[in-house]
């Protein structure tokens, strides 16, 4: 809408004192069933949220303003500070194992191969199947008794681990997981970047005299500078906005004593926030919570793309 | 202009708001004549849906003023819905309640007091557990809707091969301990009191524990301890009969004759290892025959064992019909119907009954043959109708998903030698009290 207004501005002298023309009217019109969502579902709702943070919100009965008690009482909450660091944890071993594995791939099968179509399809199987199956898939792999993993170890002379219950594995194996699942949709990104690249710039490289890895080094990895970026973005966001996998494989049983992992070893700031909302009945709580992580992923967010200056091309 | 701009973003989005908080309050009621239609919310599966189906439409019949509408779904997210339609205002007239969560909405205001109905209208003794729902003030909340007790299950295949008689009405915690020595067996087969057994290597223990109903808490109190006191406003976590009780358990997980919650983990969920035949005994209620019935388990039931000094307890979880609140004149007195209906039809009690996932709240349905009959298992049914002699509740309040929740996590880490006994009453005491505190200083 923004642009829109923007080049309307810079049309003939007439239309400068109207707030809207006819066309922008239309515009306008036509946009608006987008508008109404936007307004209704999004600021509206943030609006709420914001206001729920300030409040004593237990969802049965109507907010009590309270300030800045929330955000007080959270940053005094050793539960909120380890659910920060296990979310940071996660990202700063997510999001560069993940970038790089997923250009790899994408490189692997940019090559004129037998079965391309295959390969391509096999790594975006795992990115369809909802957590659930990946929940059972990862247990034939990680479960102590029976799975995959402690049966190579033992082979190899090693003792078991507890995997998915293990204070120091649990993040890792997690991290695994889910770089297993969505590396294929990250591969697509980056195929799709990779296919913009002119034949033209390899054939100048090859004529030069560079080897393969100077020309992926030297053309392939600048060319798709900003595919990457957009890649580490996304999956930032992710990684600090993931649930459903740490909900269902280290969370699911209410009853079960270990929702977020052994000693809340797993415990991130989504289903932190998700616990004190549905589980306590403490919205205001949450709220706060959904607000701080807002404010640090945009944090993050501000400062990579200040940083991507000094390393992304858009030519 | 960039002014006026901002100004009707700004009055979009007052306009939005106000819209959203209209249509949360404005529910017409609909009605047609003198015809009552009443708003039902319960939690089910396929089976349970589909009697209650039937149970509605029986008692439709009876009753031509009233017609129910249905709000339901599987456990998790008829528990979300329903918090979400009550912040709204358009939440059922009339749910079941998990027993647990009874308090919860109580003491948040959510559910009508119905003290005056149940004394004057409900005969306390022709029904099972309308104590439990009775809050310290008596205060009635809820009416039973169907009772969930405690047990000790074991499973008769590994006894018989063990060689070790069934558990008896006479049982203490350490006869159970003595029990699961002979039960408890490493991968060669040998047992827990041969030198040679392998504590890493388990392949069958002798009993299991965990969560609140079929967990610690129901040993601490036969040790005479305990984790509220009769308020529920106070933890009395920190107490010699508890830390008796503790010592009890961490000695059997250290001896591998329990499992401990890494071991239990490895069978996908904490169920899995009794229903697959790696576990000897367990605590569990009166639900957990329909999937040992579907596992084909050759099992049975026992009355839990007693404590040192003799006391018993065991977890009763009353799930009940609470009315809300907000309710109109005409739908309070429908649903008031409906509970009467529920409680004092045979038909629809025996209706219910057939599904097997609770004690009939009838008595006289709960003694007869129907649910007694001795060709089902559990073959000992009489044990859930003897238990409720000596039941009592899990301590449920407002904050009891909470507490709960503080208590097991530092209960797993005592399972998994994080700390000793001393420090995890010290933690827990200390967690547990913050969390009745912030709630209940508040009111």
């Amino acid at each position: 809408m923004l642009e829109l207004q923007t080049k309307q501005q810079a049309k003939p002298a007439v239309n400068k004192r109207k707030w809207l023309d006819s066309e922008g009217r239309w515009g306008l019109l036509l946009v608006s069933p987008y508008l109404i969502h936007f307004l209704v579902f999004v600021v509206g709702t943030s609006v709420a949220s914001l206001y729920f943070s300030f409040s004593d919100y237990d969802i049965l009965n109507p907010p009590k303003w309270t300030g800045l008690d929330n955000y007080a009482k959270l940053f005094e909450d050793p539960l909120f500070y380890r659910s920060l660091w296990n979310t940071v944890y996660f990202t700063i071993l997510y999001v560069p194992a993940k970038t790089f594995l997923a250009l790899l791939l994408a490189v692997a099968l940019n090559q004129k191969l037998k079965g391309l179509k295959f390969f391509r399809m096999v790594h975006f199987l795992p990115v369809i199947s909802s957590w659930t199956v990946i929940a059972y898939v990862a247990d034939a792999v990680f479960n102590q008794r029976i799975g995959f993993a402690n049966a190579f170890l033992t082979k190899l002379g090693i003792a078991p681990q507890n995997w998915l219950i293990d204070e120091f594995w649990v993040i890792p194996v997690l991290v695994l997981i889910a770089i297993w699942k969505s590396v294929g949709y990250m591969m697509i990104i980056f195929l799709a970047g990779l296919q913009g690249i002119s034949s033209d710039m390899y054939e100048a490289a090859s004529i030069d005299g560079a080897n393969a890895w100077q020309k992926f080094w030297r053309v392939t990895v600048p060319m798709i500078s900003g595919t990457t970026f957009l890649v580490i973005i996304l999956n930032t966001i992710y990684s600090f906005q993931n649930f459903e996998q740490i909900f269902v494989m280290t969370g699911g049983s209410t009853e079960a004593g270990s929702t977020g992992g052994a000693n809340n070893a797993s415990l991130v700031l989504m289903l932190f926030m998700f616990r004190q909302a549905f589980s306590f009945f403490k919205m205001g709580y949450a709220s706060a919570i959904a607000w701080v992580l807002f404010l640090i992923l945009l944090a993050i967010t501000l400062i990579q793309f200040k940083l991507q200056k000094k390393w992304v091309h858009y030519d | 202009m960039k002014k006026r701009r901002f100004l009707s973003v700004l009055g979009l989005i007052g306009l939005t708001a106000a819209l959203l908080i209209s249509g949360c309050s404005s529910q017409s009621s609909t009605q047609q004549g003198d015809k009552v239609e009443l708003y039902m919310g319960y939690n089910s599966d396929p089976p349970t849906k589909k009697k209650m189906e039937e149970i509605i439409a029986k008692f439709e019949q009876s009753h031509p003023n009233i017609k129910i509408k249905t709000m339901t779904a599987p456990y998790d997210d008829f528990y979300q819905k329903l918090t979400t339609q009550i912040a709204a205002g358009n939440a059922p007239d009339l749910w079941q309640s998990d027993g647990t969560k009874v308090f919860g909405y109580a003491q948040r205001g959510a559910i009508l007091d119905i003290t005056d109905y149940v004394t004057k209208e409900i005969s306390k003794e022709e029904l099972n557990g309308l104590e439990f729902n009775k809050d310290s003030d008596g205060k009635y909340w809820g009416v039973p809707q169907g009772i969930q007790v405690g047990a000790l299950f074991y499973n008769k295949d590994l006894f018989d091969k063990a060689g070790v008689p069934y558990p008896t009405a006479d049982w203490t915690w350490d006869d159970l301990k003595a029990a699961s020595v002979k039960l408890t067996l490493d991968a060669n087969g040998k047992n827990a009191d041969d030198p040679a057994f392998d504590k890493k290597s388990v392949k069958q223990y002798g009993f299991a524990f965990f969560g609140s109903s079929r967990g610690a808490f129901n040993i601490l109190k036969a040790y005479g301890g305990g984790v509220l006191d009769p308020t529920l406003k106070k933890s009395i976590i920190n107490s010699p009969e508890n830390k008796k009780a503790v010592e009890w358990m961490v000695d059997g997980m250290q001896r591998k004759l329990f499992p401990n919650p890494a071991d239990l983990k490895a069978f996908q969920s904490n169920f899995k290892a009794f229903l697959s035949g790696a576990v000897a005994m367990q605590i569990d209620i009166y639900a957990a025959t329909t999937s040992m019935n579907g596992a084909g388990l050759n099992y049975d039931v026992a009355p839990m064992p007693k404590g040192p000094d003799g006391k018993r307890f065991a977890p009763v979880i009353a799930n009940s019909w609470v009315i809300n609140k907000k309710a109109e004149e005409e739908k309070v007195k429908a649903a008031k119907e409906w509970i009467t209906y529920w409680t004092t039809s045979d038909e629809a009690q025996k209706e219910w009954t057939e599904v097997g996932e609770a004690i009939p709240v009838k008595k006289s349905v709960a003694n007869s043959e129907m649910f007694l009959n001795p060709a089902t298992k559990p073959e000992n049914k009489k044990v859930f109708l003897d238990t409720l002699e000596f039941a009592g509740t899990i301590d449920t309040n407002a904050v009891f998903t909470e507490w709960v929740k503080v208590f097991t996590d530092n209960l797993a880490e005592l399972f998994m030698d994080k700390y000793g006994t001393d420090d995890f009453i010290t933690k827990t005491d200390q967690g547990i009290q913050k969390v009745l505190d912030d709630f209940f200083k508040k009111q």
